[in-house]
C-alpha cells in the first residue's frame, strides 16, 4: 500500500519534472536566438488575430463606404481604404483567419499523404524505386503551374479545391523528405537489431522508424506552411483561388492592382501581413531544424 | 565521362517519359467528358462526337495514351479551344518575352546573389554578412508579385522613371530599348531568388574557407583575392550551381505572376489566361513543355558537376 502511494508520488514528481524540462526546453528554444523569440511572438499574435477576428477589427471587413473610397492611411482608417471604401486594416485582419486555416489544412494534407508514402518508399526498395520516380517527375512541374492546372481540372474556385491543389503540390516534397530520412534511419543499428530479433516490418516502421521521423517532419511541415500560404496568396492574386467575396490577402492585392499607382496602400499592407507571416514560419523552421537535427541542414 | 553522360541520358529519357505521362493522367482527371467540357454548354452532340473522334477519346485509355505520345513527339499539342490555333504556335509566339524576362532575372540572381554570398562569407558575422543575411531572409519571405507591384508604384508611378507594363518584341522591332520594360519585372523576379543563392553561396564558401588547403594557400603568402577566387570559389561552386539551377523552377513559377502583374505577353500570363478560360489543351501543352525543360535543365546541371569536379565522373 505505502509502496503504491510512494510510486504514484514518484510518478507524479517525475511527470512534473518532465513538464518542467519541456517548459525550460521551450523557453531555451525561444530565447536562444532573438529572431526565434520574435518569430514566435508574431505567430502568437497571428493566432490571436485569427481567433478573435472581427472582434478586434475597427470596422466590418466587408462594409462598403463609397464616400470613404481610396483614402490613404489616416486616423479613422489606420491603413487606408480600398476602391469600395472598405477598411484595409479590418480586411487584412479578417484575412488572417482564412490564411492560417488554409496553411494548416494544406500542411495536414501534405503530411497525411506524404508521411505514409515516404516511409513505405524508404523502407521497401522496390516500392521506393517506382514511387520516387513518380515523385521526382511530379516535382518537375513548377509549383504554381501545377497548382494552376489542378485548379483548372478541379473546376470552380473554392476553399476545398485550393487545399487539394496546393496540397497535391506539396505532398511530393513531403514524400521526398520522409523518404530520405527513412533511408538513413533504416541503416541505424537499432533497426538492424530489431530485424535480427525477428520484429515484423510493420512494427519496426511504427515503433522505430516513425518516432525518429518526428524531427524532420516537423521541420518540413513548418516550411510547407510558409510556402503554401505564399502559394495560396499567389492563386488568390491571380483570381483562381478562393472566391473573391472572401477577404484574403492575395485577393485584396488582386483587387488593388488597378489602383496600384493611385493607392499603393491597398497592396502594401496585405503584402506586409503575408510577408510577416511567411517570415515568422521560415524563422521558426530554421530554428527548429538547427535545434532538432543540425545534420538536416544538408538535406533540406 | 562518356559512361557518365550515357547513364544520365537514360535517366533523362525516363524522366521525360514520366513527366509526359503525368501531364496525360492529369488531363484524364477533368471530371466528365473532356470533349463536352471543352466545347462548353452550347455544344451539340454531333460536335462532341466529332471532337471525340479527332482526339480519339472514344478509344480505350491506353490507345489514347499512345495517340497522345505520338502527337507529342510530332510537336502536336492540339488546338487551343479559344484561339482555334495550334497550341505549339501560340506558345512559340509567347516564348520570346518569357526568355528575355528569364534572362534579365537570371542576371539579377547571379549578379546579385553570388557576389553578396561570397563577400558575406569573407567576414562572417561582420556588418556585410549580417546585412546580407537580413536582406536574404526578407527576400525569401516576400512574394515576387508584391515586390513587383511596389516597385511599379514607386518607379513607374511616383518617380516615373520606368514604364509600368507591357512589352513589344525585340526580335521584330530590333529595338533593344524595349528591355527597359523588363527592368522592373526582371528585378522583382530575380531578387527573391537571389536571396536563396546568396544564402547558399555564403554557407558553401564558409565550408570551403575552413579547409586545410586554404590555410596552406594563405601560408604560402598568396594574396587573399587569389585565395578566395582561385582556391575557394571554384570549390564552393557546386552547391551554388545546384541552387542556380533550382531557381529555374522558381523563376518559371515567379514568371507566372510577374508576367501577369506587368502585363507581359509571355508564357506565364498565357497559362493564367488559359486557366481562367479553361483552355485545357494550352494548359497541357505549357505543362509538358515546362516540365521537360526542367528535366533537361537538371540533366545539364548534372553534367556541369562533372565538369566542375572531375571526381564526380567516376562515382
Amino acid at each position: 500500500m505505502t509502496e503504491n502511494v510512494n510510486r504514484t508520488k514518484a510518478q507524479r514528481a517525475s511527470r512534473r519534472e518532465r513538464i518542467r524540462s519541456i517548459g525550460s526546453g521551450l523557453w531555451k528554444f525561444a530565447t536562444r536566438r532573438r529572431t526565434t523569440g520574435i518569430a514566435l511572438a508574431i505567430l502568437v499574435s497571428l493566432l490571436f488575430i485569427a481567433a478573435t477576428g472581427p472582434l478586434i477589427a475597427p470596422y466590418d471587413a466587408d462594409e462598403l463606404r463609397m464616400t470613404d473610397r481610396l483614402q490613404g492611411p489616416n486616423r479613422t482608417h489606420l491603413l487606408g481604404t480600398d476602391h469600395f471604401g472598405r477598411d484595409i486594416l479590418s480586411r487584412a485582419l479578417s484575412g488572417t483567419r482564412i490564411t492560417l486555416l488554409l496553411g494548416i489544412s494544406i500542411s495536414a494534407f501534405a503530411l497525411c499523404v506524404g508521411l505514409p508514402i515516404g516511409m513505405l518508399a524508404g523502407f521497401f526498395d522496390r516500392f521506393g524505386l517506382v514511387v520516387m520516380r513518380f515523385v521526382d517527375a511530379l516535382m518537375a512541374f513548377p509549383a504554381i503551374i501545377l497548382a494552376l492546372a489542378l485548379m483548372a481540372i478541379l473546376g470552380k474556385p473554392g476553399i476545398v479545391n485550393v487545399i487539394l491543389a496546393v496540397g497535391l503540390v506539396w505532398a511530393p516534397r513531403m514524400v521526398r523528405v520522409v523518404y530520405s530520412a527513412t533511408l538513413s534511419i533504416r541503416e541505424a543499428t537499432f533497426v538492424e537489431a530489431a530485424r535480427a530479433l525477428g520484429v515484423s516490418p510493420r512494427r519496426i516502421l511504427l515503433r522505430h522508424v516513425l518516432v525518429n521521423l518526428v524531427s524532420p517532419v516537423i521541420v518540413q511541415v513548418t516550411f510547407t506552411f510558409a510556402f503554401s500560404i505564399m502559394e495560396v496568396a499567389a492563386l488568390n492574386f491571380l483570381g483562381v483561388g478562393i472566391p473573391p467575396y472572401v477577404a484574403s490577402w492575395g485577393g485584396m492585392m488582386n483587387e488593388g492592382r488597378t489602383y496600384v499607382i493611385r493607392a499603393p496602400w491597398i497592396i502594401l499592407f496585405p503584402g506586409l501581413f503575408l510577408a510577416t507571416a511567411v517570415l515568422s514560419f521560415n524563422l521558426i523552421g530554421d530554428a527548429l531544424r538547427d535545434r532538432l537535427d543540425p545534420k538536416l541542414r544538408r538535406v533540406m | 565521362m562518356l559512361t557518365f553522360v550515357l547513364h544520365r541520358g537514360v535517366g533523362l529519357l525516363v524522366s521525360t517519359f514520366l513527366v509526359i505521362t503525368i501531364t496525360f493522367l492529369l488531363m484524364q482527371m477533368i471530371p466528365g467528358d473532356p470533349a463536352a467540357v471543352m466545347l462548353g454548354a452550347n455544344a451539340t452532340p454531333e460536335q462532341i462526337e466529332a471532337l471525340q473522334e479527332t482526339w480519339g477519346l472514344n478509344q480505350p485509355i491506353y490507345a489514347q495514351f499512345v495517340h497522345y505520345l505520338a502527337n507529342f513527339l510530332r510537336g502536336n499539342f492540339g488546338d487551343s479551344l479559344f484561339h482555334r490555333e495550334p497550341v505549339l504556335g501560340i506558345i512559340a509566339q509567347r516564348a520570346e518575352t518569357s526568355i528575355w524576362l528569364g534572362a534579365v532575372a537570371l542576371l539579377v540572381v547571379v549578379g546579385l546573389g553570388i557576389p553578396a554570398g561570397v563577400f558575406a562569407a569573407i567576414r562572417p558575422n561582420g556588418l556585410t554578412d549580417n546585412t546580407m543575411l537580413l536582406v536574404a531572409l526578407a527576400g525569401a519571405s516576400i512574394p515576387s508579385f508584391w515586390l513587383g507591384l511596389m516597385l511599379m508604384a514607386l518607379f513607374a508611378g511616383k518617380l516615373g522613371w520606368l514604364p509600368s507594363s507591357g512589352f513589344t518584341s525585340i526580335l521584330e522591332t530590333g529595338n533593344l530599348g524595349n528591355l527597359k520594360n523588363l527592368i522592373l519585372p526582371g528585378f522583382s523576379l530575380g531578387f527573391v531568388n537571389a536571396a536563396l543563392v546568396a544564402r547558399t553561396a555564403r554557407s558553401s564558401m564558409l565550408d570551403v574557407l575552413q579547409a586545410d588547403y586554404i590555410t596552406t594557400a594563405k601560408a604560402k603568402g598568396l594574396r587573399s583575392r587569389v585565395v578566395i577566387m582561385k582556391h575557394a570559389f571554384r570549390n564552393a561552386a557546386i552547391p551554388i550551381v545546384t541552387v542556380v539551377s533550382f531557381t529555374f523552377a522558381s523563376l518559371v513559377s515567379g514568371a507566372v505572376v510577374t508576367e501577369t502583374v506587368f502585363a507581359l505577353p509571355g508564357i506565364g500570363s498565357l497559362i493564367v489566361q488559359s486557366v481562367l478560360k479553361r483552355d485545357y489543351p494550352v494548359i497541357q501543352g505549357i505543362m509538358a513543355i515546362v516540365a521537360v525543360l526542367y528535366v533537361v535543365v537538371n540533366f545539364a546541371t548534372d553534367l556541369s558537376y562533372a565538369l566542375l569536379d572531375p571526381r564526380i565522373r567516376y562515382r
